[in-house]
């Protein structure tokens, strides 16, 4: 793993990353040229990625359209932001907006939730013949974790399809945390087992384990013996304490919320805390709303509100908010039009929301925009890469940096996505 | 601008040097396939350019190829500039992707040697129906179509210069044979019979007897399981999902051919009760159109999703195409239409509305005989609703709302079957004439055995199959078809096969590169299998340990919703009554037993022991009054865990079994989803990716543990078995490894544990922990 970055070799970055993109810019036209400007300082350390899986629906969280038949009768409400709106549904993000820039002109082409997830995590297209890593993969690649013994990359009940580290050796690949309310599960040796039992049958597991391992070459293999030693080295570090949220005060969990997504983002809060680079935390609630649009976010907007809401305040209320660049994702909208059959929305990837808050990005913004209806970006188109870029970015990653797959492929982070630089401060 | 970026272009592109120059039909077709035909074909009603690239007189009249000269053939020049400018081919907008370095080179080296197409005269979108089938072959017939694979295969080696791995020893066969087909390592009993049994023909004879194994229901269930996302809790609420579950295992049980299964599924109606095949459409409710593409994902290796919405960007697919696909099961009850739920789908609803209106006004009655009736108003059946063209249909405004008529996409046209269009689509789908659907499953079969599709992946079955294993998977196919989709057969011959008996290559193949055909490759164990195979050190006679009968008692229990099915009128209304009396019973003692806890914490307190006694005694008889037989006779309760009777298993935890027995969904952080065990959410979306958390559950979880204890069922047989310290190490590596100690561990072992006083818990810990036990190879 490369160690941390010095601010010197910081400097020496950016003025490769100018020299690299302006090469990049004169080749490939002025949509390259615009974006271009001058490279904001990184100042994320960390990131909280937020995943909303299921396609959540733009119209009825981020992108109100106030009077319109296509909401159903929910209205939208004034926030914190001067001149932004929110729907009814969050009015505890309402209070927040004045920390977050929303991306209102998100566009994709893939309308399925398997590909539009892998595509908003990895940048890439599924395609048969390789497996991209994901964006967290990416940054504990080329920059590190600040804390060295804590994984870091850590997936908090994430899917089993998270494409993980791709192409990437395993070792880079999240640290998943099924249960965040249970912290690291099994880190703890047996009660029947003493230290140097554990010690001894760790030595004679790796002394068998490696006659396997010289006879196959499957990467994976030589991985479960690597993968050994460093879950033994946790074991016995301090820092598994970060994984405990019953050491938050019951007022900072109430806070959160009991349910599996406020625990996950509590313990992120706590792991950005201590150093790791990149935390995902996927929402336990399923967003793809086919049915009865309007009793669906009832149901399930009041704990997506709070525990949002309670994370930037959090962040925001102990300092950490400006080295923290907290993204909300989800694979795609949902159609401006409720189904007359199901009264839910289908799937829409036309135009959707993700925004960005803290980090060093701007408060109480809005970047482009839907039509009327939202059914289609009005002003200032963004990808999936073109946000990915703008997140590696802002935590100090060369998006002009070339990693090979295996097969000698290159590739760059989010797959030349053009930073979104804008929505620096 | 634009000339010079094509210098720096044709300055990259290292032009491929090959001594034979490509061949049109097998080199340069596919990469136009791929690349051009989404746009540039006659599946277009207007190609865009007016260009048609899938016929040689189509592509004589663009003028776009200049044979000899690829520097002014527009072909080369469009398809050459960096994708981000506006003429580059193709539009990365639309979502097709740029041809890689490789195929530019094939296209130029083929228009450099002279653009032949060798007679090819047009591109058929429709590939063709195979041939009427030959007779029926026996299962009998297995070790002979064996050999004609092991001929193919040397034919292959032959011609390349390669070979088959060694052949596998007895050990490595008979583990390997036991997690491919009943999904979990041998148990020590299986292994000493194995090895001890006369050489002569044992692999054939262990593998008949492992495929007739309730094992093999087992692992087939969750293969099967992965591909119809089987998740009782994601079919629609309110309804006994698992009937669904247990319909599969009973079609694997009973030796269902695989046309047979899928035939009965696509055509399934009514309710779950009567037919748990049902559950095929209860499972995608309202998403008839996801319903259609992975039911074509699944049963003919065809992926169809991208023409969803649009065309295909990557293949000539439109989305009318898929339309057409979807228009035969779209108006089935629950996908689609609203009436899948609803008091017209209850037979004796128009004598109970009668009744009703009859009674004057009783909304409480009213809504008892609702929540009666409930389960029988989500009905499964045909509707007359059709599919319709979208409202944003690109393609043709004028067809917008407009209903979309059924056609198949390849092969034969479905058969016209008394205008029952789930049975016409079933008759194509099914029959042994479909291009698609013998190699569909012939493929994902070989997949099971070897670990890689001869088409990887096994969903990207086209009109345009790839050159390479072409004749192998034909002959594979027809197999199938001669043993009439009997699985269990056809497994026989695959695991009857010199390849199947080799070494395995140990190595991860290259990504899109073809199976070389080594030997099986080695892959880490499912989830499931190792649940499973630790749970054979756990658990005697495991596979045939069942699950606690769901519906004891429940309100979903089958037989009391066959009996709703065809109660007459009155009797469910008396019968709403009784409910509603229970249910105002029920809540009268759940408060009581509120009050019970406070009486005698309250007695607790006062530190007085004799009326804790009292009251606890007061209240079991109570409580035991509370329930008539009269009111336990409406079963209504929840599922109840049933204790454990079977005194093979009485000391074990209720869940203990087969990760097949375990209903999903899981809890978070159970064993088998640490280790990737789909939540069937979608198709085969499992995750074999080594993990620290795998270490760390072998390390310190809870099943280790169990197995170290020592009355665990591994640590009776050894106990049973006795002896030297040799000879207890030997036998635990045959019970988990399924292999003798080489002389080498056997040192080790003896260095590493000289001064252990547990040196039998520290060979089990170490192999436990070992990556040999997560492999299969």
């Amino acid at each position: 793993m490369k160690p941390i970055m010095t601010d010197l070799s910081r400097r020496a970055f950016v003025e490769r990353f100018v020299k690299t993109f302006l090469g990049v810019s004169l080749l490939s036209g002025p949509r390259a040229l615009r974006a271009a400007g001058a490279p904001p300082r990184a100042r994320a350390k960390s990131v909280i990625f937020l995943y909303l899986r299921g396609g959540l629906s733009h119209i009825d969280t981020f992108d109100p359209k106030p009077g319109r038949p296509e909401m159903g009768g929910v209205s939208a409400i004034g926030t914190s932001a001067d001149g932004v709106q929110v729907s009814e549904w969050f009015p505890r993000m309402a209070r927040q907006m004045h920390h977050v820039s929303l991306v209102r002109s998100m566009t994709s082409t893939q309308g399925i939730h398997e590909l539009g997830a892998y595509s908003a995590h990895t940048s890439h297209f599924m395609t048969p013949t390789i497996r991209h890593p994901a964006l967290g993969s990416w940054a504990v690649k080329l920059l590190g974790s600040e804390n060295r013994l804590l994984p870091g990359n850590v997936l908090i009940n994430g899917s089993p399809q998270h494409p993980g580290s791709g192409y990437f050796p395993a070792h880079l690949a999240p640290l998943p945390i099924v249960d965040p309310g249970a912290g690291l599960q099994n880190s703890t040796r047996a009660a029947a087992v003493s230290e140097a039992d554990f010690n001894r049958r760790a030595a004679l597991a790796r002394a068998i384990g490696s006659h396997f391992v010289q006879q196959t070459p499957h990467r994976d293999a030589a991985a479960y013996l690597t993968i050994q030693q460093e879950a033994a080295a946790l074991m016995k570090s301090e820092d598994l304490k970060v994984f405990d949220i019953a050491r938050e005060d019951a007022r900072t969990q109430a806070a959160y919320g009991s349910h599996t997504f406020g625990k996950g983002c509590l313990l992120a809060r706590r792991l950005v805390e201590a150093g790791v680079r990149f935390v995902e935390v996927e929402d336990d609630q399923n967003w793809d709303t086919h049915n009865d649009q309007i009793k669906a976010m009832r149901l399930m907007t009041p704990s997506a509100d709070q525990t949002m809401a309670a994370l930037l305040e959090d962040l925001h209320q102990r300092g950490l908010l400006a080295r923290t660049l907290v993204v909300m994702a989800t694979e795609f909208g949902r159609t401006p039009q409720i189904s007359t059959v199901t009264a839910g929305r289908g799937h829409h990837p036309g135009v959707f929301t993700w925004w960005l808050a803290g980090g060093g990005v701007k408060g109480g913004y809005v970047h482009g925009k839907s039509d009327a209806i939202g059914e289609t970006v009005a002003e200032h188109p963004v990808t999936m890469p073109d946000l990915n870029a703008t997140v590696a970015l802002a935590l100090g990653i060369d998006v002009g940096h070339i990693e090979h797959s295996p097969s000698g492929r290159p590739f760059t982070v989010a797959d030349k996505g053009q930073p979104v630089t804008a929505l620096f401060s | 601008m634009k000339a010079s970026v094509m210098v720096l272009f044709v300055g990259l592109a290292a032009p491929l040097i090959g001594a034979e120059p490509p061949r049109f039909e097998a080199d340069v077709l596919p990469v136009l396939y791929r690349h051009c035909f989404s746009c540039h074909s006659e599946k277009q009603a207007k190609p865009k350019g007016d260009l048609r690239l899938d016929s040689a007189a189509g592509i004589a009249d663009a003028g776009v190829v200049v044979a000899g000269k690829p520097d002014l053939s527009e072909l080369m020049q469009r398809v050459s500039l960096p994708p981000t400018h506006e003429d580059a081919m193709p539009p990365l907008k639309g979502g097709a992707q740029p041809l890689s370095e490789a195929e530019r080179a094939t296209l130029r080296a083929w228009i450099v040697a002279g653009a032949k197409m060798d007679g090819w005269v047009k591109f058929e979108h429709r590939d063709a129906p195979l041939p009427e089938p030959g007779a029926a072959v026996a299962r009998a017939a297995a070790p002979e179509i064996a050999r004609q694979v092991d001929a193919l295969i040397e034919r292959h080696h032959a011609a390349k210069g390669t070979r088959l791995n060694a052949p596998v020893g007895d050990e490595g066969f008979l583990r390997r044979v036991y997690l491919d087909v009943v999904g979990r390592i041998p148990s020590l009993e299986e292994s000493n019979r194995f090895l001890a049994s006369p050489r002569e023909g044992r692999r054939a004879r262990l593998i008949d007897e492992l495929l007739s194994s309730e094992g093999y229901v087992s692992h087939t269930y969750n293969w099967k399981a992965d591909q119809l996302r089987l998740n009782p809790r994601l079919l629609a609420a309110g309804q006994p999902g698992w009937l669904y579950d247990d319909w599969v295992k009973h079609a694997v049980r009973s030796g269902l051919a695989h046309d047979e299964i899928v035939r009965q599924l696509i055509t399934a109606s009514g309710y779950l009760w009567e037919n748990g095949a049902a559950g095929f459409y209860l499972r995608d409710l309202g998403m008839p159109l996801d319903h259609a593409s992975n039911l074509s994902r699944i049963f003919l290796g065809t992926r169809m999703e991208c023409a969803q919405c649009h065309d295909n960007p990557l293949e000539p697919v439109t989305q009318k195409d898929f339309l057409q696909m979807a228009a035969f099961t779209a108006g089935v009850s629950n996908l689609s239409s609203p009436s899948g739920y609803s008091n017209d789908n209850v037979k004796q609803w128009p004598q109970l509305k009668a009744l009703l209106e009859g009674m004057g006004e009783d909304k409480a009655l009213q809504d008892g005989v609702s929540r009666a009736i409930a389960p029988l108003k989500r009905l499964t059946r045909d509707t007359d609703k059709p599919l319709t063209f979208p409202a944003t249909y690109a393609y043709d405004e004028s067809a917008r709302g407009q209903p979309v008529s059924p056609r198949t996409l390849f092969g034969d046209e479905a058969p016209i079957v008394d205008g029952d269009r789930r049975r016409a689509f079933a008759e194509w789908l099914t029959s042994p004439r479909n291009p698609r659907f013998a190699k569909n499953a012939a493929n994902r079969l070989w997949k099971r055995v070897t670990g890689a599709g001869l088409i990887e992946p096994v969903d990207s079955l086209t009109a345009l199959p790839p050159p390479e294993h072409r004749e192998l998977l034909d002959t594979l196919t027809s197999a199938l078809i001669g043993f009439r989709f009997d699985e269990r057969a056809f497994l026989a011959a695959l695991l009857n096969t010199r390849l199947y008996q080799s070494e395995a290559v140990r190595d991860r193949p290259e990504p899109g590169t073809p199976f070389a055909l080594h030997g099986p490759l080695l892959r880490r164990l499912s989830a499931e299998q190792i649940w499973d195979s630790h749970l054979v050190l756990l658990v005697p006679e495991l596979d045939q340990r069942k699950a606690a009968l769901r519906h004891e008692g429940s309100n979903l229990n089958p037989a009391r919703l066959r009996r709703l099915t065809d109660m007459p009128a009155e009797q469910i209304i008396s019968r709403a009554r009784d409910e509603m009396a229970y249910r105002a019973r029920r809540r009268d003692f759940t408060l009581r037993l509120t009050e019970q806890k406070k009486e005698i914490t309250a007695a607790q307190a006062r530190g007085d022991a004799a009326a804790v006694r009292q009251l606890q005694a007061d209240h079991a008889r109570e409580n035991d009054n509370f329930f008539s037989p009269e009111l336990l006779a409406l079963e209504m309760g929840g599922a109840e865990p049933v204790p454990e009777t079977d005194p093979r298993w009485k000391s074990l935890p209720r869940d203990f079994l087969r990760a097949s027995e375990i209903p999903l969904p899981l809890p978070l952080g159970h064993f088998l989803r640490q280790f990737g065990q789909s939540d069937r959410r979608e198709i085969d979306a499992f995750n074999r990716d080594p993990n620290t958390t795998h270490a760390l559950a072998l390390m310190n979880g809870a099943l280790a543990a169990r197995i170290l204890a020592p009355d665990s069922h591994l640590r009776r047989q050894l106990a049973a078995a006795g002896g030297s310290r040799d000879r207890m190490t030997s036998l635990i590596y045959r019970a988990l490894l399924v292999r003798a100690p080489t002389d080498g561990e056997l040192a080790t072992l003896a260095t590493l544990t000289a001064s252990s006083l547990t040196p039998e818990d520290d060979t089990i810990w170490a192999l436990l922990n070992s990556p040999e036990f997560l492999f299969q190879d």
